[in-house]
């Protein structure tokens, strides 16, 4: 990479930068510190998060360093059509959790993490299967913001990569590690306020400091037909679908948004998750025109590297201030994600870890904040280590889509349907990772009748992903049908067809595996589970309640 | 006209970006009125 091509901070500058960002943020939480911090309410707030506290954390908890950096990429790679099929998606996957989020509440409302309800309805193993891709995701969202930071740190400053990445580290754990979600959520609606007003600002800049809307009509040129076609096959193929997929899992199993359903005041979740949608849709679609405006005016990312698309723009075409508020807005960004990954580990380990398996749900409130600080410092120096030595681990992210893609039709079918099983949930999942594995990394060659029967399986799981839509809307016949006739569709166009994209095969596999195992082992038990049990085995934790709303 | 749309397409994000940013606004002062009269904790 070329630093030259980038505007310098001096050290200072840069200094100054990160401790107003994170000076500011650690004051803030001072306004709600308490000497003895409540254990649930470290973990979940009070259950009663009010609409814009709500919105706001949800809307930033989804943003991170990599959703500007991907949008812009999409834009610079796609054309018109590509922030859509990066931010869209993305966005309409919060709409999509909501109908699921309130069945949750709705069984366990003194739930802190989705295993808990899980561990109620199966037992320890399909709750620890939740829990551990969960840690595993968190470490990995963890390693990539601090990457960012570091890489962002040195790219527009002379301090180091690994200067930026610890003092991030440091940064986000110093504000998190006393108040937990409750400083979470508070320091997410300040960040947000600064992300959103620094985007507003931003997009605009460029615009007009480019030449204005004739340079982007001038521009229209430059782009292959493909390109300039917003129903461009090739973006949604290779980026709207895939996403679509991988973001539907990752909304299901990432205890970050969970936490959020579990926290908000019951009444609040459908506004807040709907200007979330709108929220997130609109930031980062509008982040990824930079990239489209990149494309039309013929610029070239720096040494091919498209994470540079954004920095660059903005050097070469705005003020010092502006870079001064971009430096900001990515900063926020990945503070936002990185403290609310610290939050759901904490809470995964207090509450699924040691609250129910081996406190066996009588714990010792003191203990139990104990190990939930523990558990950020240990997370934060491991992200650390990992972003310091820029570990190549993001193909365990693969993976962890993976099993969330494989948990997703097994969490919700438990919540909806009293025949699924603890056999039927653990099944579906191990067979649906296995599957998603044997495809994504053609462990079979991808010909003839294997290469027809996965294109199959993976019309299934589309068919899961349309119909669990429908169903979250419209209810449970409207969902079943849309989702068998969207299956037969898509098997129809699939056939000789899908082979081609891997990613987008695999990730379906995944849905249609799980559903299959899953329905076949459920359809085999004949006792009914009594849903009102979970109610009764998902407890508060601290005797001394947080003060809630009469 | 087609100068008018492409202007659009870019700057329409900001603006929606603008609206949800008064709505969570204006929302998070009624959580902290409604807190304050309820007498409990925001967060």
């Amino acid at each position: 990479m070329n630093e030259e091509n980038f505007y310098q901070f001096s050290t200072m500058t840069v200094l100054a930068l990160l401790v107003f960002f994170y000076g500011g943020t650690y004051l803030l939480t001072l306004l709600i510190k308490k000497k003895k911090e409540n254990t649930d309410a470290f973990m979940v707030s009070n259950h009663q998060i009010g609409f814009g506290l709500g919105a706001a954390s949800m809307t930033a908890t989804w943003i991170w360093a990599a959703s500007f950096y991907g949008a812009a990429t999409s834009g610079y790679t796609y054309g018109i059509s590509g922030p859509l099929h990066y931010g869209l998606w993305g966005a309409l996957m919060i709409l999509f959790i909501y109908p699921f989020g309130r069945r949750f509440r709705k069984l366990a409302p003194n739930a802190h993490t989705l295993g808990e309800l899980i561990h109620a309805r199966h037992g320890s193993s399909s709750q620890l299967i939740l829990a551990s891709s969960n840690i595993l995701g968190s470490i990995i969202s963890l390693m990539v913001n601090f990457t960012a930071s570091g890489a962002l740190v040195s790219v527009l400053s002379p301090l180091s990569f690994q200067a930026g990445v610890v003092i991030a580290g440091v940064g986000v754990l110093g504000y998190t590690l006393w108040s937990g979600f409750r400083a979470s959520v508070l320091t997410d609606f300040a960040q947000l306020m600064a992300m959103m007003a620094v985007a507003i600002l931003i997009i605009p800049a460029v615009l007009f400091a480019l030449g204005g809307p004739n340079t982007l009509l001038d521009g229209m040129s430059l782009l292959t037909p493909e390109q300039a076609n917003l129903f461009s096959m090739d973006a949604i193929l290779n980026q709207g679908a895939p996403f679509f997929v991988a973001v539907l899992a990752y909304a299901i199993g990432n205890q970050t948004i969970s936490q959020r359903l579990f926290a908000v005041r019951e009444d609040h979740i459908k506004p807040t998750f709907i200007t979330a949608t709108i929220g997130y849709g609109a930031i980062v679609i509008g982040l990824g025109m930079i990239g489209l405006m990149a494309l039309m005016t013929g610029m070239e990312p720096i040494g091919g590297d498209m994470n540079n698309l954004i920095p660059q723009m903005v050097s070469m075409y705005l003020s010092p201030v502006f870079i001064g508020l971009f430096f900001i807005l990515v900063i926020g960004s990945l503070s936002s994600t990185a403290d609310s990954d610290l939050s759901a580990m904490s809470a995964i380990v207090m509450a699924d870890v040691y609250g129910k398996n081996i406190a066996k749900n009588k714990p010792d409130p003191t203990k139990m904040l104990f190990i939930g600080r523990l558990t950020m410092i240990v997370a934060t120096i491991i992200g650390v280590i990992l972003a310091s030595f820029s570990m190549d681990i993001l193909i365990m992210l693969v993976f962890v889509g993976a099993l969330w893609g494989a948990i997703v039709f097994p969490v919700i079918a438990s919540c909806f349907w009293d025949r699924v099983t603890n056999t039927a949930f653990t099944s579906a999942v191990i067979a649906g990772l296995v599957m998603f594995c044997v495809a994504r990394f053609e462990l079979i060659p991808m010909v003839t009748v294997t290469a027809g029967l996965f294109e199959l399986l993976a019309a299934v799981g589309g068919g899961v992903v349309l119909g669990l839509m429908a169903f979250g809307f419209c209810g449970r016949r409207v969902g079943v049908i849309f989702g068998v006739i969207s299956a037969i569709v898509l098997a129809y166009f699939s056939v000789g067809f899908l082979r081609d994209y891997t990613v987008l095969l695999a990730s379906l596999m995944a849905y249609g595996v799980s559903i299959i195992v899953c329905v076949g082992i459920s359809l085999l038990n004949s006792s009914k589970f009594d849903f009102s049990q979970i109610d009764q085995k998902v407890i508060n934790y601290d005797p001394a309640q947080p003060a809630t709303q009469g | 006209m087609q100068t008018f749309i492409l202007a659009l397409y870019v700057l329409i994000w900001p603006l929606i970006s603008l609206a949800v940013l008064a709505i969570i606004g204006v929302a998070t002062v009624k959580d902290i009125r409604m807190a304050r009269r309820d007498k409990r904790e925001l967060v």
